[in-house]
């Protein structure tokens, strides 16, 4: 089950991740041309694979037993518990729904604001644009696998999430942006909220001694206190924010 | 370094400050059960409602 959480959480995370870095390759590549998207993208792929190499081996040999598990267990609620914070106030509609395509249309139209280059030479200002995107979601891929995996038996699961989001994104970028608009992405990102922060809460309380007593399946206990407990705080924002609306 | 910080910490400093007291609370109680057993059984349940805690603080903050 923790093999089956694990490899959840880390596609889900990497996918929507990765959408992002999508959203903005695509972009550039619509406004200016495909192939310094692409030489931008790839540079910024090469840099995220020397980080994850540095990183993942240095984490693991520097750290180990119970302060590595803190250690993760820290990074993973920090990503999780802002993917759940952001969720809850678009699930209250105090906030507006997360969508790669909104990003995509808002790179692309400040895009082309910039006059491209004559033919023949590099396009800089598209090539840095999608490097800093692909590299800024490509981190946090990074950091997200290099967490979920770091655990024992945590690479393989960790790993193949990884892989299976980078083939649906891979294979959601042939067939171009319309189903960037059909993706919920909010929900998606709740989820993905969710997942890590059970993950993190697990981890971080057997770094401080803690013996979960049901086990791996304390994850799904966690996973249901964190549903319910995020669906009244959305439910009660929602509520706050009918009542300024319409007072009585 | 802007966008490093957000990256890593989020769009608030509110969430990551309450994520270390929460479990700044929890390793603090840790230490003082000197790893007893009440500490191993009920560790987690109390570490995830100060998660929680966090968690409500940092959504009223940026609901207002």
């Amino acid at each position: 089950m923790a093999f089956l959480l694990t490899m959840l959480g880390a596609a889900l995370a990497c996918g929507l991740e990765m959408l992002e870095a999508l959203a903005i390759v695509l972009a550039v590549a619509a406004t200016r041309r495909p192939r310094d998207a692409v030489i931008g993208a790839l540079a910024a792929l090469v840099a995220c694979g020397a980080i994850g190499a540095v990183l993942g081996p240095a984490l693991i040999g520097r750290v180990a037993g119970e302060p590595l598990r803190l250690l993760i267990g820290v990074a993973l609620l920090l990503f999780g518990l802002e993917w759940l914070r952001k969720a809850i106030l678009r699930l209250a509609g105090r906030r507006s729904r997360s969508s790669s395509y909104a990003e995509f249309l808002a790179e692309r139209e400040a895009l082309a604001e910039e006059a491209p280059p004559p033919p023949g030479r590099p396009d800089w200002p598209a090539r840095i644009v999608a490097f800093k995107g692909v590299l800024l979601e490509g981190v946090e891929v990074v950091l997200i696998v290099a967490a979920l995996g770091a655990r024992p038996g945590g690479a393989a699961p960790a790993l193949t999430g990884a892989a299976i989001a980078l083939a649906a994104t891979a294979a959601l970028g042939l067939v171009l942006h319309r189903p960037l608009r059909r993706l919920p992405e909010t929900e998606l990102k709740y989820l993905v909220g969710l997942v890590l922060t059970s993950f993190g809460t697990f981890f971080a309380a057997e770094g401080l001694g803690v013996d979960w007593p049901l086990g791996d399946a304390a994850l799904l206990v966690l996973l249901g206190v964190y549903v319910a407990a995020s669906q009244v705080m959305a439910a009660l924002l929602a509520r706050g924010r009918a009542a300024v609306e319409v007072p009585a | 370094m802007r966008a490093l910080r957000k990256l890593v910490l989020g769009e608030t400093w509110t969430l990551p400050i309450c994520v270390v007291l929460a479990v700044g609370a929890a390793a603090v109680l840790r230490m003082a059960s000197g790893d007893a057993a009440w500490w191993r059984d009920a560790g987690g349940v109390i570490l995830a409602a100060l998660v929680l805690a966090a968690l409500a603080v940092s959504v009223r903050s940026s609901s207002r």
